[in-house]
């Protein structure tokens, strides 16, 4: 029997008589997507409608918009949309360009050279978020390591609070961000044929402008994971904001969590989520919108 | 236009010697074939000469100035790459004009010029085409318009044909051959196949282990190959071995491995003594084929035969062309013939092969010794 009976004879089965055996392959992923994101996101909102007692963590059975009339009338919280939302910028863009062009340096060069940027940029996901975030406060704080050698060259006359700061904070989130950002990147760069690069040294382009002409068309796929992941993740910040940061430095997640845990505002924390949500939905249609408007951009777009 | 020199040049990667000291003069106008087998240094001599590949040694020179530290963008010269290289994620048109945008043309100027050459390479209307939705004929055209475009004076060529099938093969050689002409550019063109070489090439230089072997016209190198090298890599030939029976200053008597004996024309130089060992060529188209009808065997009357006899191996019908293999002493030979001119011949049959001296070269140590055609 040729492949080809095999294949046509198994889809007629499947049509005719395990159709619903098939779609029990879904059932996991399905109930994980329900049960892990859906689910408590329905509640999450539910609670956000809710009215928002002051003793109680919300009030339960009331359907309301309290709560987002609150937050967003409210001045801190206008501050931290609009922190959170420059932050995600900033840390985004400075992330894009340094994974950028660290996975080019690393994907250009070759032998011990390559293998040490890879690996150096593997390397920090190899230890917890906390623990490799908090590292940066005693390296950027007043008397830290990055203040000595500032110093020492005369860059700076006098000490720099770094860290806790804004410094600080958007330091730690790049940092925290850029290797997730090399990855997507060097997996799409090393499919590009370096014959179009040199093609475009030959007709006359510079080293910078053969990047920006030929190399960046091509992995606007791989800019476009980085740049989903790096919006999220920036509009949700955390342990940066809250290790790195000093007062100023407050990010949706870090109210949150002051919501949830000091104040006990549930109902203000829910509202509040749904907005941070927003604000990373819109922020990652913006960056692909952004994206799709450059020459290869097509290809995200799905042609 | 414009005249090349290459003095001394060298490439070496770690301990290995891509390219070994080459020197030639490649004049204006002209159409320079790079002839070699794979790995022979050909590529990376254009690619030196492009600017993509720093020598290690020896330099560059275009109309008498030094370009061999010039970045390859600020060189008159455009490569025509092997995968043509073609950039992806823009129109055929924008493809065209990216040397002319890179030069600082305006637009209006670079579109007419594009256009031009999208004529002259029977491209016209292709402008907004991705390169992804032409074929290979229509991407290696898109790809010389964009090195034309630029209006190099020295147009590289890197085995642009050897991607595509035989018949669109042999039509762009001829294409090809017309732009050189209408173009007036010097042309360097990297192959390995030998018929190309002779369609293209004014003059022809024959590269092995990183060194020009010879260098010349193409009816030169065939006629008068300098060593053995040259005349088996330039067409199929017979290599029978024998030693040096009697030296004169014109002739060689050598008395073949497979018996008999060949007398060569020789006005070269002999530095072979009796006794010597050599290698004589007896190109396919050469060798007179006889039926022997009755065991006779013809001697020549000054005691060189220029003959063997033998017995037809095979038959091998080659489309155009047939070839019989003729098993002589403990040998084999082949004889070529076109079809509507073949012997007719058959497995088994015994015959006769004979010669011209004066067609005939011979070979000490690889290097050329004698006869000539």
């Amino acid at each position: 029997m040729s492949t080809s009976r095999i294949r046509d004879s198994l889809r007629t089965d499947l049509q005719q008589r395990d159709f619903d055996k098939r779609s029990l392959l879904f059932v996991p992923i399905a109930l994980l997507v329900f049960g892990g994101f859906v689910f408590p996101f329905l509640i999450l909102i539910r609670i956000s409608l809710a009215g928002q007692p002051s003793g109680a963590p919300y009030e339960e059975g009331s359907l309301t918009l309290e709560s987002f009339v609150h937050v967003v009338t409210s001045d801190l919280i206008q501050y931290i949309i609009g922190f959170s939302i420059l932050y995600a910028v900033t840390t985004t863009l400075l992330a894009l360009v340094v994974a950028t062009f660290y996975a080019y340096a690393a994907w250009r060069t070759s032998g011990v050279t390559k293998y040490v940027l890879l690996f150096s940029s593997i390397l920090p996901l190899l230890t917890t978020l906390a623990v490799k975030t908090y590292a940066w406060a005693p390296l950027l704080a007043p008397n830290g390591n990055v203040n000595d050698l500032l110093l020492l060259f005369s860059v700076i006359g006098e000490p720099v609070q770094f860290a806790p700061g804004l410094v600080g904070a958007v330091v730690g989130q790049v940092y925290n961000m850029v290797p997730f950002g090399i990855l997507a990147i060097y997996s799409v760069l090393i499919s590009i044929e370096e014959s179009k690069i040199e093609a475009a040294r030959d007709l006359g382009a510079s080293r910078i402008r053969s990047f920006y002409e030929v190399v960046l068309p091509e992995i606007i796929p791989g800019i476009a994971v980085a740049s989903i992941i790096f919006v999220t993740w920036s509009v949700g910040a955390y342990a940066a904001p809250q290790l790195l940061g000093g007062g100023a430095e407050r990010s949706y997640a870090v109210q949150i969590e002051s919501y949830m845990l000091a104040e006990l505002q549930w109902a203000f924390a829910g509202a509040l989520s749904v907005l941070m949500l927003l604000t990373g939905a819109i922020g990652v249609l913006i960056a692909l919108w952004v994206l799709n408007q450059s020459e290869g951009g097509v290809r995200i777009a799905g042609q | 236009m414009s005249s090349l020199t290459l003095s001394g040049l060298q490439k070496e990667y770690g301990d290995i010697t891509a390219v070994d000291g080459i020197s030639a003069s490649i004049n204006d106008g002209e159409l320079l074939c790079i002839l070699g087998p794979s790995g022979c240094g050909k590529s990376t001599t254009l690619r030196m000469i492009g600017g993509l590949v720093s020598p290690t040694e020896g330099n560059v020179q275009m109309d008498g100035n030094d370009i061999t530290d010039e970045p390859p963008h600020q060189r008159e010269t455009s490569i025509v790459f092997q995968d043509w290289a073609l950039f992806p994620y823009k129109t055929v048109l924008e493809n065209v004009t990216f040397g002319l945008k890179m030069k600082g043309v305006g637009k209006a100027e670079r579109i007419d010029r594009a256009k031009e050459l999208l004529e002259t390479v029977y491209m016209d209307g292709y402008e907004e085409s991705m390169p992804a939705d032409l074929s290979g004929g229509e991407k290696q055209r898109i790809a010389l318009a964009r090195s034309l475009a630029a209006d190099p004076n020295v147009l590289l060529l890197d085995e642009p044909l050897s991607n595509l099938d035989k018949r669109l093969r042999e039509q762009m050689q001829i294409e090809l051959k017309e732009i050189h002409d209408t173009f007036e550019k010097t042309f360097i063109y990297v192959t390995h196949d030998q018929n190309e070489a002779f369609t293209l090439a004014d003059r022809i230089a024959i590269m092995n282990d990183g060194e020009i072997v010879q260098i010349g016209s193409p009816q030169e190198v065939y006629n008068n190959p300098n060593n053995r090298f040259v005349e088996e890599f330039l067409g199929d030939t017979n290599i029978l071995h024998g030693t040096v029976n009697r030296a004169t200053d014109a002739s060689l008597l050598v008395s073949l491995g497979t018996g008999g004996t060949i007398e060569i024309d020789d006005d070269t130089e002999t530095e072979v003594t009796e006794g010597d060992d050599v290698e004589v060529s007896l190109r396919p188209e050469i060798l007179d084929v006889q039926t022997i009808s009755d065991g006779q065997k013809q001697v020549q009357a000054d005691g060189s035969s220029n003959c063997v006899s033998g017995t037809v191996n095979s038959v091998l019908h080659r489309g155009s062309s047939v070839r019989y293999n003729i098993e002589v002493g403990d040998g084999e030979l082949f004889v070529e013939r076109q079809i509507g001119n073949e012997s007719d011949l058959h497995e088994g049959d015994p015959i006769e092969l004979s010669w011209s001296g004066s067609d005939v070269l011979a070979f000490h140590e690889g290097e050329r010794i004698g006869g000539k055609r």
